[in-house]
């Protein structure tokens, strides 16, 4: 029989809760509380996070966010700032000494990152990974993703983007030279693409989310059962939303 | 004594982009404050703010600062992915004007 995690499908929340769930899954994971974990999710309203070591006001744009009224959120992940829009968003929780997750960081980018290819593959896009951590479809990124280990725990969270918007997205993000920027989106709109754009017709999340359960299943060779949070993950998730993701103290803490 | 302020801003070569913010001492070059920031990984991640306040107090020169961070990346245990400790150093340098 095969292994069984748990499928998690919390639909579109805030910056702050969606940070605060991953994070609580992850202590909940490493306590034995609940199996590996694999979740989908998106962003309600439109948001931006960075990475760990970014500068939230090197990055963003916060007098537009606000005028937008898009939220921004420093992540546990290092990496760079990302704008989550249409996208759905995944993430997966997995002991360190699981014997399908690779010890090698870097292998184990690529390993999770066949989960999501397989299921891009499933959509009809042929895609390849592309080291450090993105995922490109006829060259051009359509997946970012990042991964941290704590409490000898395995966190990576990632992006599939249904659609993009790179003028919005510059407009909410700062660069660091002005005099380039309309070089700057011209290259990033080469460099990006989408399900939409490379399909040509517009998915439903229902429908990416499907086909990316079916390519965890595949790549790990486990059954995903769709599943709830747990009680203490909730508590926790509301704990770290208040305390931590939701702070000036957190996200301007760089 | 006339404290510098200056920021860089260094792409790793096969790496990411990693943006120093640095104070020091422009009489004896002795860094006061550090602020390591970009996309880059690094695990543990907490560990870098650990290596900014170890840094304080190093001569801003090449052969000290790279002896530091190997020493501060040994204790610590750091893995750097997109970085290392010879862009690091190559970052703080190039705050030197």
């Amino acid at each position: 029989m095969k292994e069984q995690w748990r499928l998690l499908q919390t639909g579109l929340n805030t910056a702050f809760s969606n940070m605060a769930i991953d994070q609580a899954v992850l202590v909940a994971n490493s306590d034995g509380m609940v199996p590996p974990t694999v979740r989908f999710y998106g962003w309600m309203p439109p948001a931006i996070s960075i990475g760990y070591f970014q500068s939230l006001t090197d990055e963003i744009d916060i007098q537009a966010c606000e005028r937008f009224g898009v939220n921004y959120v420093r992540r546990i992940t290092g990496g760079g700032a990302v704008f989550h829009e249409k996208e759905l968003t995944y993430s997966i929780v997995i002991p360190e000494s699981h014997i399908k997750i690779p010890k090698n960081i870097m292998e184990s980018y690529s390993r999770i990152c066949g989960a999501i290819m397989k299921g891009l593959q499933y959509l009809g896009i042929e895609s390849d990974y592309a080291p450090i951590n993105d995922i490109v479809a006829g060259g051009r990124k359509i997946s970012g993703n990042a991964q941290t280990r704590k409490l000898q725990t395995v966190l990576q969270h990632g992006t599939v983007l249904m659609d993009v918007d790179v003028d919005k997205m510059f407009s909410l993000l700062k660069i660091p030279n002005e005099k380039i920027k309309d070089k700057l989106i011209d290259d990033v709109k080469q460099r990006v693409t989408s399900v939409k754009h490379f399909l040509g017709k517009e998915m439903r999340f229902t429908q990416i989310a499907e086909a990316m359960k079916v390519g965890f299943e595949e790549e790990f060779q486990v059954e995903l059962i769709e599943g709830m949070l747990s009680t203490g993950e909730l508590t926790l998730a509301k704990k770290l939303e208040k305390e931590r993701f939701s702070t000036i103290q957190w996200n301007h803490r760089r | 004594m006339l404290t510098m302020r200056s920021q860089s801003i260094y792409k790793v070569p096969q790496g990411k982009l990693l943006k120093i913010s640095l104070e020091y001492n422009q009489d004896n070059n002795v860094i006061k404050n550090i602020r390591i920031t970009g996309d880059f990984f690094a695990y543990p991640e907490e560990a870098i703010e650990r290596m900014e306040r170890e840094i304080n107090g190093t001569l801003l020169e090449k052969k000290q600062l790279l002896e530091k961070i190997h020493s501060i990346i040994n204790v610590d245990h750091i893995h750097f992915i997109g970085l290392d400790a010879e862009s690091l150093v190559q970052g703080i340098l190039m705050c030197k004007q």
